[in-house]
């Protein structure tokens, strides 16, 4: 297998240090917009020589898309996968992969670069490749989580997804614009317009406890929703504190850290089972940044190894066997939780 | 010399306390507005019951016919 890994901040790190710990390849491409930075986390990994950082070609606003185009096909030829850890957009970079015969893993949160790289559905599944979305924590692991617990009910109806923690300083930034985007929510068989940082919900994380959590502008509604067919309400919240949602309609007002130490995401399923309502409430507590990195990491892996489905959507979507993923996370160290006992219905 | 209109400055004056009054009232809505958002939580703990750890059997077990997830429970009434 031959990766090659866009971004290296804290998820791509954890993404690299995956990849080469657990994958066949001895060396990994890596393209950075701050190569220097890179090198010296590179250098962190321990795996001297292993890693090659290349100067990632800028998008310039104005400038010629066709250069571009160009140097990235040159970088990405003779790929199997591009894992795309950097904020989005991230079209270009993904339609080059696609030309270049690679399959695509995009660990971004944000809606719209979601919805504009689904665009890519019906090129990828041509090619016979794969275009991962939002393999990271939430979504991804939450996806997976989702698929595999509404797989356990005869008919899932909502799905519920709640976080805690952000990972890298990227992605703490795109949570501080969720918090103040519209949201989009699947509710009733179309989309419904919310306000961000609105329908407080208590909600209880594995290890963290309890966390009140606010409506983001997140895609875990774009994603799932074709996954799941009838399913009828998809939530997407975030642990947000009184300041967060303050402040969230005024830029960062300090620089956020380099990494979120403390993370949680929370995914419950409500369906029927027997002609009784059941609901699924499964969970992961672990740092963002590890979790996603190790789902991007195995996500990448599956998709060379020709073990996801082909076109472009979430990991609902295209893996046909979630269960099986989620217990190669397990393995790889990660702890994924069941709730087990009474649960206050939640009014979601 | 110029005409004075009899009671201008004292419509002058009840425009300037309607829109004092207006903003007065705005803010005051404001103000009940970010306490309403900022206060109180959203809910209740669970009473019972706890997470428990999965195992990579578990999450392979659908094949062969194991509960998986288990500790699943009744959903309470429907929301909203």
């Amino acid at each position: 297998m031959k990766p090659v890994l866009v971004g290296l901040g804290a998820l791509g790190v954890r993404v690299a240090r995956q990849l080469l710990a657990t994958g066949e390849q001895e060396r990994l491409l890596v393209l950075s917009r701050d190569p220097s930075t890179a090198q010296r986390r590179a250098a962190g990994l321990g795996r001297p020589g292993a890693i090659t950082v290349e100067q990632l070609p800028p998008a310039r606003p104005g400038g010629s898309e066709s250069r571009r185009r160009i140097k990235l096909r040159a970088l990405f030829d003779g790929a199997d996968v591009v894992v795309l850890a950097c904020p989005g957009p991230l079209r270009v970079a993904a339609e080059t992969a696609l030309e270049c015969g690679a399959h695509v893993v995009s660990t971004c949160d944000d809606p719209e670069v979601a919805v504009d790289l689904m665009d890519l559905s019906d090129r990828a599944a041509s090619a016979g490749r794969s275009v991962v979305l939002g393999a990271a924590m939430a979504p991804g692991l939450s996806c997976l989580l989702a698929a595999w617990g509404a797989w356990h009910l005869e008919a899932a109806q909502e799905v519920h997804v709640a976080t805690l923690g952000t990972g890298g300083p990227a992605c703490a930034r795109r949570r501080h614009t969720a918090l103040r985007e519209p949201v989009d929510e699947w509710r009733d068989g179309r989309w419904a317009r919310k306000v961000a940082s609105s329908g407080r919900e208590l909600v209880w994380f594995p290890v963290h406890g309890g966390a009140d959590c606010y409506r983001v502008d997140r895609p875990d509604g774009r994603l799932l929703v074709p996954a799941l067919p009838g399913v009828h309400w998809v939530t997407g919240r975030a642990a947000a504190s009184r300041r967060d949602r303050m402040t969230s309609w005024l830029p960062m007002l300090r620089p956020p850290h380099p990494e979120g130490t403390v993370g949680a995401v929370r995914v419950e399923i409500r369906g029927h089972q027997g002609g009784l309502p059941r609901s699924i409430v499964l969970g992961a507590a672990g740092r963002p940044a590890v979790l996603g990195g190790t789902v991007a990491a195995t996500a990448a892996q599956r998709a060379a190894a020709g073990l996801l489905l082909s076109g472009a959507g979430g990991l609902a979507s295209l893996c046909p066997d979630p269960g099986d993923v989620l217990g190669e996370l397990v393995e790889r160290g990660l702890r994924l939780f069941s709730f087990t006992g009474d649960q206050p219905s939640a009014a979601w | 010399m110029v005409p004075s209109v009899a009671g201008s400055d004292s419509r002058a004056r009840g425009g300037l306390g309607g829109l004092g009054r207006a903003l007065f009232a705005v803010g005051l809505a404001a103000l009940a507005a970010v306490i309403v958002r900022l206060r109180g939580t959203g809910g209740t703990p669970p009473h019972h019951g706890g997470w428990r750890l999965l195992t990579a059997e578990d999450l392979r077990s659908d094949a062969e016919g194991a509960p998986g997830p288990g500790g699943t429970q009744a959903a309470g009434p429907a929301p909203e």
